[in-house]
């Protein structure tokens, strides 16, 4: 390995400085998960909770159908991953392992739909959904994953582009379609794109809270995500519980992105984003 | 007709997805969206054309710097701000996490959770950290020997616009969204990684030092990637709503500073049910991200350097 | 070709899986209802200790007929105003929500909600409207109909700081406040400085957002329902909007701004009354509770309990009060196009305590801490007693029933209150001098010129298509 991989001599320094800088939030979310609920008003300030408060945990848990949330928060996010990568792979391979007219001008296009600012599109698509019998369902918000998403279409196609275009030629040769090429070629060739398009859609889907915001309105509908928000009242305050929800709420992404991190350090490498 | 279906390009099936979500969730919402902003519309009763009203009541509000043309100013403060900012940290972030140094799981990890804590629970985080008295970001700044600031509760500032005299609201938010570059850094770090290591050897056998590396080897690798997040982070900040939404509990407290476009959007919409108003805003906003966009491009010629890719 | 064969396989159970998942989400159903009960959905916001309450009262609402059930549905978040017009524009509306009243002539206004007239016989909303506080009743009504039966009035007064003024002012605290000018002398008389001569508590501070009651103990109204225009520039309005500037001099250059500043939190959240900032602060009935933890805390600690009582807001002297305050609550709304109108109408009523309700009504106020709607409420004797026991609270039901004036139910009633607000803390907290007046002014023209926009829009649709 190349030497200018080696840190200067106060790197480790200013790497844990930064580190504990940057970490400070998250400190005080860990430590305000054990708070007691009167410390939390009096005193949320101080890194020490006058008492380990590990109950927090349980009662927020059981302050709402956790288990539901967290099935629908599951269906949520495995629903999108699997709409995300179909679509995304699908329309990524027609604009890079295949020539046509046209092509340079739609995936301009493509990239042109991620200006449109969401206030734009955000009625109307609820209007559509309504019309489609969607409202008040998970539907309204995995069904749309189906049909591509602009960052995911550009990220796969980069990755798609450097893969050679000689097995392409070769497999023609042989006589298989292109849907076969896609299939049994391509797409085990790009593991490591397609695992981060999964994990970045299932982050995105685990914590999101905008779309349930505006489409589900029957608490069995909920995700964890929307779940959270219900420890925020003006009318109330359970921030105690909130933190430690959230400590919870997180645990799980932490956990998969610890585990992924190599794979989806490759997926993204490679597609370069270098033009 | 089976023949003809035959004879459309491959290319074209494989889009298909794309090309539905096209029509449905682009093409229509974008026409619909224009459609309203000539009109008066509720959503609770059919749209009625008013013609060009809307527009002209953005116009005064521009001209006088209330409404539309407080939102744009807030907007554009914090745009200006937390976009180069994020990009700056998220590049020096990566960076520091390329070094071979023990641990390297536990930073990465470490810098990368903030962009995933549930924006609930950060605000409310961020609201005690930046309390004045209390929280410790004034506390950090008094061991650097700065005066502590008063972050959202500069009240004074946010009445009085024309005078800028400490952080505020609005450098609060920007203090906000920049701890979460969590995801542009993961993609910078990989992007480092594809740099020949041959470029750098080389630059370090004719003498170059860190810095310099950095400056003429590093940056410029990473320019197209930097201008990619440049375009994306301006689209973000420029649409940046949850946290605010959260910060300020809808109002745009204090005393407006803190009502950005989304905001005023969201509450023309939903508080005042005027949606063709909205809509009007909406449709601005998309042009001045249209024209920003292009200004970018023209702009990033002379500081983007392409590498010879591989295709496309 | 056996790979193939096996890809397709794989593929196909793999999509038929996903086609299952989204079904079964799509059909998930809803929470059972007993049999032969019709459901009521009820949105609310209320959290943490409010929804236990809420969960009880609801509990015992179902226990007490056999002919609906209740499902109360705790909405995540603060603000149910865009979740609700979203439900109504979707068709699938709850049966009964609970709202803070800006909404009301909004919603009412557009065809969202059912006047209350359309679910009661036309004797009982004529009973209703007598049997109700005319606070209550103003707060529902729009264009001379009900369309919100209010569950919860909120009320404002001085709270103050017995112990303090005493120390400070070396008298008693008086009984009531005879005039605003005492409320200067006494605001000036309890300021606390540190060695360097900086203010560390004041003895009181006008917040912007408050204009609203002040305008009108003043004498003042912020909307003239007869020639329908906007009146927050109003002679009065102007005059107590002034007199909070004087404040902004009071006890040195530019101290208002700077002593709020350093206000421990966002402006709501905490009571500076009780962390000893304030002697006197104008806030709500809600905090009487607060008011109640922390003197119970002292009393644990051992420390004798700080004193507090409350004062009605005194207006200028010599000027008779035109009215006692400013009101303004929560009321349950009934969304156009919901299934259930007629069990919503028997829950609204048990609540409220209307139609023979009051002995529960007392109960349900007293539990949850809110203001009853009614006099016959009011004086239950569940209620009384739970007076005898607050008197802090009890001030505050005294007040309610009295003269009260409730924001303007007119559309743009949210507009009108961020506006009015925002002029407000501007000419108060601004480095720059500014004039009440034209502050004032902005405003009126900016909710006039809505309040325009409106009529021309809906006046373009009658004789026309669409």
């Amino acid at each position: 390995m190349s030497r200018h991989r080696q840190p200067p001599r106060w790197g480790l320094a200013l790497l844990v400085a930064t580190a504990v800088l940057f970490s400070l939030p998250l400190l005080w979310l860990l430590v305000s998960s054990v708070k007691p609920a009167t410390q939390l008003t009096e005193d949320p300030y101080s890194l020490l909770p006058s008492s380990w408060q590990w109950g927090n945990f349980r009662e927020a848990v059981e302050a709402m159908p956790y288990l539901v949330y967290l099935t629908n928060s599951l269906i949520l996010c495995i629903g999108t991953v699997v709409g995300s990568v179909l679509s995304c792979s699908l329309v990524a391979y027609g604009f890079a392992r295949l020539r046509w007219r046209g092509r340079r001008l739609l995936f301009g296009i493509v990239i042109a739909t991620m200006l449109l600012p969401w206030h734009v599109t955000m009625i109307p698509r609820f209007l559509l959904f309504r019309e489609l019998g969607w409202y008040n369902h998970l539907t309204a918000l995995i069904a749309p994953t189906f049909l591509g998403d602009a960052f995911f279409i550009f990220l796969l196609r980069q990755f798609f582009l450097s893969i050679p275009e000689e097995l392409s030629e070769a497999a023609r040769l042989d006589g298989l379609s292109e849907w076969s090429i896609f299939w049994r070629i391509i797409l085990p060739l790009s593991k490591p794109a397609i695992a981060t398009v999964a994990l970045f859609q299932f982050i995105a889907s685990w914590n999101d809270f905008g779309g349930p915001l505006l489409y589900l309105n029957d608490p069995q509908q909920f995700p964890l995500a929307y779940g959270l928000e219900q420890f925020v009242s003006s009318y109330s305050d359970q921030t105690h519980l909130l933190m430690a929800a959230a400590v919870l709420f997180t645990l799980p992404v932490i956990v998969l992105f610890v585990l992924a991190q190599r794979t989806f350090l490759e997926g993204i490498s490679t597609t370069g984003l270098k033009e | 007709m089976m023949r003809a279906l035959k004879r459309i390009p491959a290319g074209w099936w494989f889009i298909s997805p794309w090309l539905l979500g096209l029509a449905l969730l682009f093409i229509y919402p974008f026409v619909a969206s224009l459609y309203w902003s000539f009109c008066r519309y509720d959503m609770l009763s059919a749209p009625r054309w008013i013609g060009t009203e809307h527009y002209q009541r953005i116009a005064a509000e521009l001209w006088r710097g209330d409404g539309f043309g407080q939102a744009l100013w807030n907007t554009a403060y914090f745009a200006a701000l937390s976009v180069p900012l994020s990009i700056v940290l998220a590049v020096l972030l990566a960076v520091m996490l390329s070094w071979r140094v023990r641990g390297q799981v536990i930073f990465r990890t470490l810098f990368y959770l903030p962009a995933i804590i549930p924006l609930v629970a950060s605000s409310i985080l961020w609201m005690w950290l930046l309390n004045p008295t209390a929280g410790i970001v004034n506390h950090l700044l008094g061991w650097l020997g700065l005066a502590p600031q008063l972050w959202f509760n500069g009240i004074e500032e946010a009445a009085s616009p024309s005078t800028l005299l400490s952080f505020g609201s609005k450098d609060a938010l920007v203090l906000m969204s920049t701890w979460g570059v969590g995801n542009f850094m993961l993609i910078y770090l990989a992007a480092l990684g594809d740099i020949p290591h041959q470029l750098y050897d080389a630059a370090e056998l004719d003498g170059a030092g860190r810095f310099r590396r950095f400056r003429h080897l590093t940056l410029p690798m990473l320019s197209p990637l930097i201008f990619f997040n440049l375009v994306l982070g301006l689209i973000q900040s420029v649409q940046a709503f949850t946290q605010v939404y959260l910060v300020s509990e809808g109002t745009g407290e204090p005393i407006g500073s803190t009502l950005v476009l989304s905001l005023h959007l969201f509450l023309a919409a939903f508080q005042d049910l005027e949606m063709g108003y909205a809509s009007a805003m909406a449709w601005l906003l998309f042009v001045i991200l249209l024209i920003a966009t292009a200004l970018l491009f023209r702009w990033s010629r002379g500081w983007v350097h392409y590498r010879a890719s591989l295709g496309g | 070709m056996q790979a193939n064969n096996i890809d397709r396989l794989k593929l196909a159970t793999g999509l038929l899986l996903l086609v299952l998942l989204i079904v079964l989400t799509a059909t998930r159903p809803r929470a059972s209802v007993p049999a032969g009960r019709e459901e009521v959905v009820f949105w609310h916001f209320w959290g943490g200790h409010d929804r236990r309450v809420v969960e009880e009262i609801v509990n015992r609402f179902n226990q007490s007929q056999d002919r609906h059930f209740v499902r109360a549905v705790a909405m995540p978040g603060n603000n149910l105003d865009m979740k609700m017009f979203l439900a109504v524009t979707g068709g699938d509306p709850p049966d009964l929500i609970n709202q803070d009243d800006p909404i009301v002539a909004d919603w009412a206004h557009r065809g969202a909600l059912l006047p209350l007239d359309e679910i009661a016989s036309p004797a009982e909303i004529e009973q209703l409207n007598g049997w109700l506080l005319p606070a209550a009743r103003q707060l529902g009504s729009y264009q001379q109909r009900l369309y919100g039966l209010a569950n919860g009035l909120d009320i404002r007064a001085l709270y103050y700081n017995r112990t303090l003024i005493e120390q400070r002012s070396g008298q008693p605290a008086p009984r009531q406040l005879a005039s605003i000018e005492q409320l200067d002398r006494l605001a000036e008389a309890c300021v606390v400085e540190d060695p360097d001569g900086q203010p560390t508590a004041l003895g009181f501070l006008p917040d912007p957002r408050r204009l609203w009651a002040w305008g009108v103990v003043f004498g003042g109204a912020f909307y003239d329902a007869d020639t329908k225009r906007v009146t927050a520039a109003d002679p009065a309005n102007v005059e107590a909007l002034q007199w909070m500037a004087s404040y902004r001099h009071r006890f040195g250059p530019d101290n208002l701004a700077a002593f709020r500043q350093g206000d421990q939190s966002l402006p709501g959240k905490t009571f500076p009354l009780l962390a000893g900032r304030y002697a006197i602060v104008l806030d709500g009935q809600w905090r009487v509770r607060d008011i109640r933890a922390a003197r119970q805390q002292q009393l644990e600690q051992g420390q004798p309990p700080t004193e507090y009582g409350v004062w009605q807001l005194p207006a200028p002297r010599g000027r008779q009060a035109a009215a006692e305050g400013w009101v303004n609550g929560n009321l349950f709304l009934v969304p156009r196009g919901c299934r259930n109108a007629a069990g919503s109408w028997e829950f609204m009523k048990f609540w409220s305590g209307f139609g023979g309700h009051e002995a529960e009504a007392a109960r349900i106020a007293s539990q949850g801490g809110w203001i009853p709607v009614s006099q016959q409420v009011m004086d239950h004797p569940l209620f009384v007693q739970y007076l005898e026991e607050n008197p802090l609270f009890a001030e505050f039901v005294r007040l309610a029933a009295g003269r009260q004036v409730p924001t303007p139910v007119i559309p743009g009633a949210r507009l009108y209150y961020r506006q009015l607000n925002q002029a407000a803390g501007r000419l108060l907290y601004s480095k720059q001098e500014l004039s009440a007046r034209e502050l004032l002014e902005q405003t009126t023209r900016a909710v006039q010129q809505h309040l325009q926009r409106l009529e021309r829009h809906d006046a373009g649709s009658a004789g026309g298509g669409s």
